[in-house]
């Protein structure tokens, strides 16, 4: 884009040609005012207070919507401009509460700061005349409240939900002086397509829209911000924690924008998600088992126990014999710990995180096709996308700000694809909707790549020059036909051929996929394709063209960047390879195993055959997220000692033979990576309840107990220790982190910018290698009696194992309790009434839940999300694990309903 | 129009346009039941705009003969059946031009251009055929077969044209700029969203010619390569939806769409703002009507994102026009800026209301009184609201304006979509501007806060004003924030809305003015600020129905009371007020005003002559407030100084009257003949003024015998109501000789007893009371009277009774003649020379000018009384050191009535100019007040005024028979002496005529309650 110059006030300002002049004159530190402005929506306009003069124009120009020109010479301030602002504010003040005494927005609040900049307080136009202070319809909802008194119109809650969410739940509703925000047909707000991100609140200039639950708990003035880094999905949103530090309490939870990757956008989850912290659930005190009982002990007691117990049982039966599970949840820094922990104190490779129940064959897969595991590309670079390829993705739900960033493509008139079985929010607004059967992810790429050659539209340069392997790749693909793939898939065959000529010839495309490709059987075949696509298109390695796993939890990059896994050591640094191992061993201090190591669903088994005999787990509920969770309990049991870290007595814990209380993520600090491979700052804004300290400190502790001490004076020390040790970190610390508001890796030395998107001009592994893959179906194909497929996933209200989500009352109103969602014909042949509760069976079990009916799901399939610990969906998901990864089939199982009578 | 006819028949259009189908449906019906179709056949037109001369039809004989039809019932249809149809006679009596309407109607027809309207009225709005017949479609098939898109886009540019929805856009360009937008979709809108109260041309042009708006979008469509088209019309416009719809699908299935193009209806749903183009486009798209910014333009991204173009119902309608006539012919029409004609609908006190096609560059006096006819009303034209609610009000003054959308918006006006809305003297232009804003505000749709909340706010501040509850700080309120709205709101809805309230601050500020320093509405529409219509146009206030009802229930004394405290001179205003009361009552619109002067002329005469002086004042001095000690001289003792001596005495000042002449009563003694206001009924009201202590000094002239420093040093205040003594003069040659006089020399040597001071034959020129006076009087002192006035009869200034009566008497009249010179011999007069004039063109008063013709003649007379007017004697008030006016009179603060010196207040002919009794009174009364005030620091007026109870419940509907007139001596028994013409009521004919007042005081009624 070029740049202009112009004079704004006198000053001389070059900007880029399409700014306007009340961001140009931001730049230039003029503030010029505006209530109904916001960089994420299109100018408004309806405020007026940013008029200037521009010479040569008539008239008063709004500075919101008028781009700059070449020479424009502008004036933000002189009589007749002051005089308009101040009956502008005059007019707006006559219509809203006279006193600003009782308003929590009150010292943040851009009409009280310009009424006293304008001198607007002369009430020239007659007393305030209340509006019927009715019920409305926030009334009956928990998370957000409408004053209609305090609103001043300016519509701009209204545009985000339109155009940003692209919820349309507000709306204005009558017109002139009683217009008013609303929702269509005055619904009340939880019962409308409101999906409660708090868009509204955090854009409202003044106190007009509030989150309920923070009323009253002090103003601005009276609180403090705490910049930190979102605890849930992968996305990595920045947030800021309203904090009242007296009363030690999280008021409430907001965002600015121009962060970095969600630009001030949040999730409900991370909007209002956060009355866990303050839980009275929240475990305070170590907890010892006697005669089976787990009964409050001090943290010495605790603390000399694990050590006494891991060091004998390591001693005893060898270091295999015991394992540990890190946690996606916790920072860098304590993965980091966790590891070293296992491999120095512990001696055994025995250590793992929860990418193995997810991204595990995205790890695996994208390292073995092009090196490295991660997303290639960055948060930023989706809206620029011409072509967006989702397959097994939900990223409205799963990954709500990822969502918000694919919407804004879509408004900027990117074309959307999207298989996958269910008739999610973007596949309803997608041009292609390819809704193929569960497990049939290979059969669609294998057809859609042997379209692409067949008409033609590979990338030869791109598969010549950076490529490997390519002819056994091709000749596989010999034996499959778009027409047969059409017929396996359920689909119709030109869709296909239309997503496979899209994605080849889109400038540039990007494929986006999370679990729907990984949890399975054959993940990492399945995640080995979509390089496959990718690299046969040649849309790999450019600005907005790339292979974006969305990465689930929100430190599972980081924790397997912390090498938090059985085969790699900090900064994907193989445990094999011996200089590597001589590196560590010199700054560790002792020889390092070379056993092989597993993954948690090898430790259960391994449990469960006598073989590991104590397993030492940090903020993992295993038995709400493992599959086949019977069979997770039963191993569990059978373990000589077991002892977990955790914030809440969850499932897991309650099987523990010590459970340590640690912090959560809001008080303590350390780093996350997001999912775009970018390390971020979590700090703490309040202290840990009772005795419950930062899993780090824990892990120090223990780490001394088991006789290898490990002191740090600040997690910022043990990430330079980690940095110091891994070349892709090598140039990141705390301290740039802060002021680079997050790296990207690689960035290998202090000066380097970090890494927008990887395989630039060459691959991570330097060529990248096709892999031929042959289509295997599902481990577990309907039957006779079971003859539907049960398919699994994340909503959007709702997190995981839900410890932390469900605990949130703005939550629960919105979605209370376990679902399943039928197909109508499905409902119709089994006689399910919609809002029925039903049962779900397989092999393994059954769960109860909700009947929605509708078609949002095919007809052979049945859908169900996992939060809910009182019908636990992952009693009865199929424990069979993909050979490479060991991660499990959640994706598809054979299921039946069955009507409770 | 001359149309041929294709068979023997006589053929009958009857416009149906929405306003002809309320008027008219049934003519049409039944006509269909009743003409013969051997011999008539019957057509639907759409609107030919004549709606001030619904129902119509159009005839056209065999031979194409064409005769117009107006104001039709089933009487009249018969008879055109019988009579023209059957036998060939034309009905002379329904005929557009028939006796009596020619003159009316012709401004009307012949100062119309119709381009967009040509065929309105004519031709079958639903019948394809009928608008290829007239050449439709020939500019689509020109386009399309001989030109490029740049050449259509070329020749609109050429012809000047702009946009016809109000902003002026020029279409041209518009279309350039979509053309050029880079994007493969695209679309053209047709604006039909009219929604001005009182604006209907684009209604008019749909309904009546819809394929007209058709054709000229398709070529739009042809020029910026649209390929859909959305024609945009509001519900409330059903039968425009209808023909639109039709004329649609004709045009589609005829393929004249083409196979590229096509048009869809969008209804709205009646929200003034959808007008708004952006809007507009939220409002096709299905979202809620609300304006968005501009840039982005619609034509770079309009609808759904696409380079759009939205042109207004009569922009398109020119469209094949240009094409077909070359866009010279349309630039050769109107202004350097302002191309081609434009569509008006007129209405509101207009007499001609209607739909007018005029070229631009007309100007608003010929569109308001040569086309419109003037007042419909019979009160004078004060403004014209151009534009719509958001439009400006152009003074009667600035009527010359010509119609061009620069010069509009420099008067604070627009061009709007083309509504007029006329308004009378009857109008207050405070409350004309709330309900502008009434509807802007309501019609807001509050996305952008100035036009929110600022509308709603004028709103309030305008309500207020017209409650009586307005304040100073007010009108400085109402500019700023006006100019806060006008420059600050986001669509043209806020942009234009302030405008009839800076307009009518600019133009009639002083009307806002009255309503807060004076609570005082002068046109009588603001209720909270009078009493009833009468009271407010009475230049005292009388309580009028209050004395009516009073005599209603038989208190005389409380009634005579209640007339004289209003009114110190009752029995003289009883004789020669000019009456404005009887124009504002509300028992007009039933049968004829209540006769009220009369029945205070009874009160006062009865009372007067029956009760000595001594016994009213009496009564009287019991209402005096205490004695403040301070002296006021009142230098004058004429109507204005006999009021104000009235009050102050009241008021318990010590007042002096200074009178130049012998006796108190200045022009009522002097000017007014005995035969109208006999002297001893001016004496009574004078001893009953004498009685409250008031002192006259009298032979005792300002300037002559005693200056007025001394009277500002001898008193606390001083008031000048010494009236207008000087006659203006004609300015023709031969003036100077012996027999020419002046009016008031004449009449003031006959009051004083001079019988001999004319000669036989007596010419009087002018046109006003004092002309009449004059020539009556010089009647009655034997001689034979011709009057002289270079207007019409129905342009004389006065009382039309006055002159009814003089004619009767013998007067000649000689109207439509100049004075050109005074003839004589020997220094004596013979005769005076005048010259034919006709009537011009309208001035900004609405009057005709009179426009001399050159051809001359003379009449013989040997004296000649020149009674064109009074004016302040222009020496005298130098002499006095104030200051004065232009136009000579006393200058005063307009609110107060004091001069340049603080003690020195002015009232009546001084202050005013020459005008009538009740004016100079009332400023009397005025300057009585405001003397008092400034005495004593307080406002005591209202304290002098009786708490008299009476009924106030409703009288029955329509009680009291028809009006009581006065009786009149007979013309042989008055025309040769001075006896009084005029009768006083009967106690009967008094107390019948308070039975016919409805009571319009009475604010809570009943009715309104159950």
């Amino acid at each position: 884009m070029k740049t202009v110059s112009l004079s704004i006030d006198g000053k001389s300002v070059t900007v880029s040609a399409d700014t306007t002049i009340l961001n140009a004159a931001a730049g230039a530190g003029i503030d010029i005012p505006h209530l109904c402005y916001d960089p994420r929506v299109e100018p408004l306009g309806s405020c007026r207070l940013c008029g200037v003069k521009v010479e040569g124009m008539r008239g008063v120009i709004a500075s919101c919507g008028q781009v700059v020109s070449d020479g424009m010479k502008v004036t933000t301030e002189d009589d007749e401009l002051a005089l308009h602002r101040r009956q502008i504010l005059e007019l707006l003040l006559s219509d809203h509460p006279p006193a600003c005494t009782g308003c929590d927005k009150s010292g943040n609040c851009r009409l009280q700061d310009y009424a006293y900049r304008y001198h607007a307080d002369q009430n020239r136009f007659g007393p305030f005349t209340p509006q019927p202070d009715g019920p409305n319809y926030t009334t009956l909802n928990k998370g957000i409240l409408y004053d209609a008194e305090k609103c001043i119109k300016c519509g701009l809650c209204v545009k985000y939900c339109e155009t940003v969410q692209m919820a349309d739940a507000l709306t204005f509703a009558w017109r002139a002086k009683r217009l008013v925000v609303t929702t269509p047909f005055n619904e009340d707000l939880h019962k409308t397509t409101c999906e409660l991100c708090g868009g509204c609140i955090r854009v409202c200039p003044v106190g007009a829209m509030l989150d309920k639950s923070a009323v009253g708990l002090g103003r601005e003035k009276d609180l403090s911000r705490v910049r930190t880094t979102c605890s849930y999905c992968g996305v990595g949103c920045q947030m800021d924690l309203v904090v009242d530090k007296a009363r030690n309490r999280i008021v409430r939870v907001t965002a600015e924008p121009s962060s970095p990757i969600n630009d001030g956008n949040l999730c409900v989850k991370g909007h209002f998600g956060f009355e866990f912290v303050a839980s009275k659930d929240r475990l305070t005190h170590p907890l010892i088992r006697k005669n089976g009982k787990l009964e409050k002990a001090t943290w010495d007691e605790a603390i000399a126990l694990v050590g006494k117990r891991m060091r004998e049982i390591r001693d005893q039966h060898g270091p295999d014999a015991i394992a540990f599970v890190s946690s996606s949840r916790c920072t860098n820094e304590e993965n980091y710990l966790m590891q070293k922990l296992a491999r120095t104190a512990g001696g055994t490779n025995n250590v793992d995180n929860c990418a193995t129940s997810c991204h595990a064959p995205s790890v695996a897969g994208l390292a073995m096709a092009f090196g490295s595991g991660a997303m290639t590309n960055s948060t930023a670079e989706i809206k620029d996308c011409n072509v967006l390829f989702l397959i097994g993705a939900n990223p409205t739900e799963a990954h709500p700000i990822f969502g918000l960033e694919m919407k804004r493509a879509l408004r900027r008139g990117a074309k959307l694809i999207v298989c996958d079985p269910r008739k999610t929010w973007l596949a309803q607004r997608a041009h292609i909707h390819i809704q193929h059967r569960p497990g049939s992810d290979n059969m669609l790429l294998n057809a859609m790549m042997r379209c692409i050659l067949d008409e033609g539209l590979a990338d030869k340069t791109f598969i010549e020059g950076r490529c490997e392997n390519f002819e056994e790749f091709r000749e596989n693909l010999r034996r499959y036909t778009v027409k047969a793939a059409a017929k396996y898939c359920g689909v119709d065959a030109e869709l296909i051929r239309t997503a496979a000529r899209w994605y080849a010839t889109g400038n540039p495309s990007a494929i986006y996929y999370t679990l729907g490709i990984t949890e399975h059987a054959c993940g990492t075949d399945n995640v080995k394709n979509v390089a496959n696509l990718a690299m046969l298109c040649g849309q790999i390695g450019k600005p907005s063209s790339g292979v974006n796993p969305l990465r689930g939890q929100n430190n599972v990059q980081g924790a397997c960047d912390m090498g938090a896994m059985a085969h790699k050591l900090p900064g994907y640094q193989d445990v094999t390879d011996p200089a590597t191992r001589a590196k560590f061993e010199k700054a560790w201090g002792v020889a390092l195993p070379q056993n092989k190591g597993g993954k948690v669903p090898y430790f259960l088994e391994a449990a469960g055959r006598g073989e590991l005999r104590a397993l030492y787990v940090m903020g993992e509920d295993l038995v709400a997220t493992e599959p086949n969770s019977a069979r997770v309990i039963e191993h569990l049991r059978n373990l000589e000692f077991f002892v977990i870290q955790e914030i809440f007595l969850n499932e897991t814990a309650k099987l523990a033979q010590v459970v340590l209380p640690s912090a959560c993520w809001a008080e303590k600090d350390g780093t996350f990576c997001a999912s775009e491979r970018r390390m971020q700052l979590i700090r703490k804004a309040v202290e840990p309840p009772g005795e419950a300290r930062a899993d780090w400190q824990i892990l120090c502790a223990v780490a001394a107990a088991m006789g290898y001490p490990m002191q740090y004076q600040s997690p910022a020390q043990v990430f330079d220790e980690m940095a110091g040790l891994s070349p892709i970190f090598a140039g990141i610390s705390h301290q740039r982190i802060a002021t680079a508001n997050g790296l990207q890796w690689p960035c290998p030395t202090p000066d380097h910018p970090g890494t927008r998107f990887l395989h630039e001009g060459k691959f991570t592994r330097g060529k990248g290698k096709f892999h031929a893959i042959t289509f295997q179906a599902q481990k577990e194909e309907p039957c006779e009696e079971f003859p539907l497929i049960l398919s699994t996933g994340r909503t959007l209200y709702n997190y995981n194992c839900g410890t932390m989500t469900r605990r949130s009352a703005v939550i629960h109103q919105k979605e209370p309790a376990n679902f399943v969602e039928i197909h109508a014909d499905t409902a119709a042949r089994y006689g399910i009434r919609p809002d029925e509760k039903v049962i779900v069976r397989t092999r393994r079990g059954q769960v109860t839940g909700r009947a929605i009916v509708g078609d949002r799901v095919r007809p052979d399939t049945i859908w169900m999300p996992f939060h809910f610990a009182e019908e636990p969906t992952n009693a009865i998901t199929n424990d069979v694990f993909d050979p490479v990864t060991a991660t499990a089939e959640y994706k598809c199982c054979a299921a039946v309903l069955e009507k409770i009578h | 129009m001359n149309t041929s006819t294709t068979n023997s028949r006589w053929r009958i259009a009857v416009g149906l346009g929405s306003c002809g189908v309320a008027a008219g449906e049934s003519i049409y019906e039944l006509i269909a039941q009743r003409g013969d179709p051997s011999r008539v056949t019957l057509h639907k037109t759409g609107c030919a705009g004549l709606c001030h001369r619904e129902p119509m039809l159009e005839l056209y004989s065999p031979s194409g003969e064409h005769w117009t039809y107006v104001h039709l019932d089933k009487r009249a249809v018969c008879q055109i059946l019988d009579r023209h149809v059957g036998r060939n006679q034309p009905v002379e009596k329904y005929l557009l031009e028939g006796a009596g309407r020619a003159e009316s109607v012709r401004g009307f027809l012949s100062k119309q251009k119709k381009i967009v309207l040509e065929n309105c009225g004519v031709i079958d709005p639903e019948s394809l055929e009928a608008y290829r017949a007239v050449g439709g479609y020939r500019a689509l098939a020109r386009v399309l077969g001989r030109m490029t898109a740049a050449q259509v886009i070329e020749q609109i540019t050429a012809s000047g044209l702009r946009g016809r929805g109000g902003a002026g856009f020029l279409t041209g360009l518009k279309w350039k700029y979509a053309a050029e937008a880079p994007g493969e979709q695209k679309y053209i809108v047709c604006n039909g969203d009219e929604g001005d109260p009182g604006a209907f041309m684009d209604r008019s042009v749909m309904e009546s010619d819809p394929h007209r708006v058709i054709e000229g979008m398709a070529i739009g469509a042809f020029a910026i390569g649209a390929s859909a088209g959305f024609v945009y019309v509001r519900a409330e416009y059903p039968l425009a939806v209808l023909r639109m719809t039709l004329a649609i699908e004709q045009a589609r299935a005829a393929g004249l769409l083409g196979k590229k193009f096509d048009i869809e209806i969008r209804e709205g749903a009646g929200a003034f703002v959808c007008g708004e183009e952006t809007a507009l486009i939220q409002s096709i798209e299905g979202a809620r009507g609300m304006p968005r910014m501009r840039p982005p333009f619609p034509a770079q991204r309009g609808l759904w994102g696409c380079p759009t173009v939205i042109n207004n119902v009569e922009t398109f309608a020119n469209v094949p026009w240009i094409i077909n006539n070359g866009p010279a012919a349309f630039a050769a029409l109107g202004t350097e800026k302002s191309k081609g004609t434009k569509v008006f609908s007129i209405v509101g006190k207009i007499r001609n209301s209607g739909l007018i096609e005029v070229p631009m560059g007309i100007t608003l006096s010929e569109i308001i009184y040569e086309m419109g006819g003037g007042s419909g009303t019979g009160r004078p034209i004060k403004a014209v609201q151009t534009g719509g609610p958001s439009g400006g009000c152009i003074p009667a003054a600035l009527f010359d304006t010509r119609i061009d959308y620069e010069e509009l918006v420099r008067h604070g006006a627009i061009m709007g979509s083309g509504g007029m809305i006329v308004v009378d003297e009857d109008t207050c232009m405070v409350d004309l501007a709330r309900y502008f804003l009434a509807f802007t505000a309501k019609e807001c749709c509050g996305k952008c806060s100035p036009c929110r909340l600022g509308t709603a706010q004028l709103l309030e501040i305008l309500t207020r004003i017209t409650e009586g509850h307005g304040a100073e700080a007010d009108l400085q309120t109402l500019t700023e924030l006006g100019a806060t709205v006008k420059t600050t709101s986001l669509c043209g809805l806020g942009q234009t809305a302030p405008n009839p309230v800076l307009t009518t601050l600019r133009y009639f500020r002083h009307e806002y003015e009255e309503h807060i320093r004076e609570r005082r509405c002068r046109a009588g529409v603001c209720q909270a600020l009078m009493l009833a219509p009468c009271e407010n146009s009475c230049p005292l206030n009388m309580n009028i129905p209050g004395y009516l009802q009073l005599l209603k229930e038989n208190r005389l004394h409380d009634a005579f009371e209640m007339v004289l405290l209003d009114n110190p001179l009752p029995a003289t205003t009883g004789r020669v007020c000019q009456y404005p009361c009887e124009q504002r009552c509300r028992r007009a619109t039933l049968d004829e005003p209540v006769n009220m002067r009369e029945v205070h002329r009874y009160i006062a005469d009865t009372q007067l002559r029956r009760t000595p002086a001594a016994k009213i004042v009496g009564r009287l001095k019991q209402r005096k407030l205490s004695v403040t000690g301070k002296h006021v001289a009142i230098a004058g003792a004429g109507p204005a100084g006999l009021t104000a001596a009235f009050y102050l005495a009241l008021l318990g000042h010590n007042v002096t009257v200074f009178e130049a002449a012998a006796h108190p009563g200045g022009m009522l003694r002097y000017a007014l003949p005995q035969y109208r206001l006999p002297k001893n009924t001016l004496d009574r009201e004078i001893a009953v003024i004498r009685g409250l202590g008031v002192r006259f000094t009298c032979n005792t002239a300002l300037g002559r015998d005693i200056t007025l420093d001394e009277l500002t040093g001898a008193h606390d205040a001083v008031l000048l109501a010494f009236g207008t003594w000087e006659e203006q003069d004609l300015g023709v040659p031969g003036r100077e000789r012996a027999g020419v006089l002046s009016g008031l020399d004449f009449l003031q040597a006959v009051s004083r007893g001079k019988k001999n001071s004319v000669g036989h034959r007596v010419i009087v020129i002018g046109g006003g009371n004092a002309a009449i006076d004059s020539a009556r009087t010089a009647l009655r002192l034997g001689a034979e009277v011709t009057i002289v006035y270079r207007r019409a009869r129905e342009e004389m200034p006065a009382i039309a009774e006055e002159t009814a009566h003089a004619l009767e008497e013998g007067v000649r009249l000689v109207t439509l003649a100049a004075p050109v010179q005074v003839l004589g011999e020997n220094g004596k007069v013979t005769g005076l020379e005048v010259q034919k004039t006709v009537l011009g063109k309208f001035d900004t008063r609405g009057r005709r000018t009179p426009v001399p013709t050159g051809e001359k003649y003379v009449i013989p007379c040997d004296t000649i009384i020149e009674a064109i007017g009074q004016k302040v004697e222009a020496g005298l008030s130098r002499k006095l050191g104030l200051g004065l006016t232009g136009s000579g009179t006393v200058e005063v603060d307009p609110w107060t009535l004091r001069t340049n010196d603080p003690k020195v207040f002015a009232a009546g002919d001084v202050v005013s100019g020459a005008a009538n009794v009740s004016a100079a009174m009332a400023l009397g009364k005025k300057a009585a007040r405001n003397i008092d005030r400034q005495l004593t620091g307080q406002d005591r007026f209202r304290e002098l005024w009786p708490a008299l109870k009476y009924d106030n419940t409703p009288p029955p509907h329509g009680q009291g028979g028809k009006r009581n007139t006065v009786t009149i001596a007979g013309c042989a028994a008055r025309r040769h002496n001075f006896n009084e013409v005029v009768r006083t009521f009967s106690a009967g004919q008094a107390r019948a005529e308070t039975l016919r007042c409805l009571r319009c005081d009475i604010k809570t009624a009943g009715e309104d309650e159950a």
